[in-house]
């Protein structure tokens, strides 16, 4: 039994909200309603729940994944919560792989609901924020991007009409994609990101992703049980990496390098993929300049190239290299435990994107940026490569 | 950049230290700045750990007085801060690469905007507590060459 002996077999999501108007449990009792009726699962036979630990409202309970069996009548052998941040959501799908194969369990819900602007129970501060940097007033991911964006730009330089051409692809993708955060449907040019206000000089207001509410969910199970189901449009996980904590044995490192150097050669490896045949490519985006950090990270291309790439790459659903088709977090909103990216990377693979379906869905890279360390970039990485059953 | 940048020295600030860090602040009682060093490693780290982040163990770290002289590594201007600092945006922020090998966020003071440049030369600044500890902050070193 390996990762690619699994397949997801459903995905659901719900439109993103600015604020919910309804309890996180609603939104999740809705993705659980729907995987029901698109994969014929009874209920009962869901006998696996993992979560992603990112969550503003879950945040306070140490009970998160059981109780939230609990309100949802679900009896599990398997119920786990992920704590890799932003990882978390391709990381529940390896970790419900895993858990298949290990016999724990057989159908898996990888449920990512949060309602974070609506309830926000979380805190964040058990870590070197206390001491360190909130005495300096250094406001979380913006702060942290600022000095990262500048550190960038002082090694290879930053192209701003190259970002802002980031902005407006993804931004593209969001009016064709009615789940997005209605807000964000607005159109944008390069002018409209290059006036956008200074939040952490560098980092612009359009550099940023905008909390949202929402939830999303998967089912995962074996192959053999999804074609004894009869589900045969399904996506099959075919590599799964993550680094957490790169270099967290040195203290001067390198900003510009992350552990997606390593989470990536190896899903890669495990997927007989190489970068140069990722057909599409759904990387985390909560600031613009992690995308371009990406580019160079997976090797589509040479370190200090990123902007180059980016201003040279048609990265529009119709193009050369499609990215974040559905808008990204920063155009469609970053609701449902940043799951947005992967849910529409499989929404492609099984061809059901409509108007901004791209053409070659023989496969998909999606990746995972997790937590904010200390003056560097962030604390994991993953990656995880798709592709369609076969 | 040609805003005038705040202080930010009027901020109230109530830090909460965990244990393995106090040696840190006991030391900027008398404006004194001492970082973790790993005997086995003969490194410095920051911010403080409870065990040499080199070779885990916690009997490696011993606490070194340094000069906290450094350059600028990166800085970002804040223009939106947390609900404390708002009011008083903008201000900069540096992570500054001391010359013993570690880098160190802290808030700038006493530099134009226009002035503060990567590769600049920074020494601490000490801001004084309530509790008696001082905050290390950044201002430009002038006597550098």
């Amino acid at each position: 039994m390996s990762l690619r002996d699994n397949a997801i077999v459903a995905y659901a999501e719900t439109k993103v909200m600015k604020k919910s108007d309804r309890d996180v449990w609603v939104l999740a009792g809705e993705i659980l309603e729907t995987l029901i009726d698109k994969t014929g699962f009874d209920k009962a036979e869901i006998d696996g729940l993992v979560m992603s630990g990112l969550t503003g409202t879950g945040g306070a309970s140490m009970f998160w994944a059981q109780s939230t069996c609990d309100m949802l009548g679900l009896e599990v052998g398997f119920c786990e919560q992920v704590h890799t941040g932003g990882c978390s959501a391709v990381g529940a799908v390896a970790r419900a792989a895993a858990a298949i194969d290990a016999g724990m369990c057989e159908v898996a819900l990888c449920l990512y609901a949060d309602t974070h602007v609506r309830e926000h129970n979380g805190r964040n501060d058990r870590n070197y924020r206390r001491d360190w940097t909130d005495p300096y007033g250094l406001m979380g991911p913006p702060g942290a991007f600022g000095l990262l964006q500048r550190a960038y730009d002082a090694k290879y330089g930053v192209d701003l009409r190259a970002l802002g051409k980031l902005a407006v692809t993804q931004r593209n993708h969001a009016l064709l994609n009615e789940n997005a955060c209605e807000e964000l449907r607005v159109p944008l040019s390069i002018e409209d990101y290059l006036n956008s206000r200074m939040i952490a000089d560098p980092i612009r207001l359009l550099d940023c992703v905008m909390l949202a509410d929402g939830a999303a969910g998967l089912i995962v199970t074996s192959r053999k049980r999804a074609k004894e189901k009869g589900l045969h449009n399904c996506v099959i996980p075919i590599g799964y990496a993550e680094r957490t904590n790169f270099l967290g044995g040195d203290n001067l490192v390198d900003v510009t390098r992350s552990g997606h150097e390593i989470a990536g050669k190896k899903a890669l490896a495990a997927a007989k993929l190489d970068i140069k045949n990722i057909r599409s490519f759904h990387p985390y985006d909560d600031f613009l300049i992690a995308l371009v950090i990406q580019f160079e990270a997976f090797g589509f291309c040479q370190p200090g190239r990123g902007m180059a790439f980016a201003r040279d790459t048609d990265l529009s659903y119709k193009g050369t290299l499609p990215m974040n088709t559905g808008g990204g977090q920063i155009s469609a909103g970053q609701a449902a435990c940043s799951s947005h990216n992967l849910i529409e990377a499989v929404r492609q693979i099984m061809g059901e994107a409509g108007e901004r379906q791209v053409k070659d869905t023989s496969n998909a890279l999606v990746t995972g940026i997790g937590w904010i360390n200390y003056g560097r970039n962030w604390g994991s990485s993953a990656a995880l490569a798709l592709i369609p059953n076969q | 950049m040609t805003a005038t940048l705040s202080d930010t020295l009027n901020v109230k600030r109530d830090i909460k230290h965990y244990d393995f860090g106090m040696p840190f602040w006991q030391a900027t009682r008398q404006k004194k700045l001492v970082i973790q060093y790993c005997k086995s490693a003969k490194k410095y780290q920051h911010f403080p750990r409870p065990v040499s982040i080199f070779t885990g163990r916690r009997s490696d770290i011993e606490w070194r007085e340094v000069s906290g002289k450094g350059t600028v590594f990166s800085f970002t201007i804040v223009h939106r801060g947390p609900p404390a600092f708002q009011g008083t945006e903008p201000y900069a922020i540096a992570s500054v690469t001391l010359d013993v090998g570690v880098n160190l966020i802290a808030g700038v003071v006493n530099c134009p905007a226009e002035e503060l440049k990567i590769g600049m030369k920074m020494k601490p600044y000490w801001h004084p507590l309530d509790n008696g500890e001082h905050l290390l902050m950044w201002q430009p070193d002038g006597d550098a060459t």
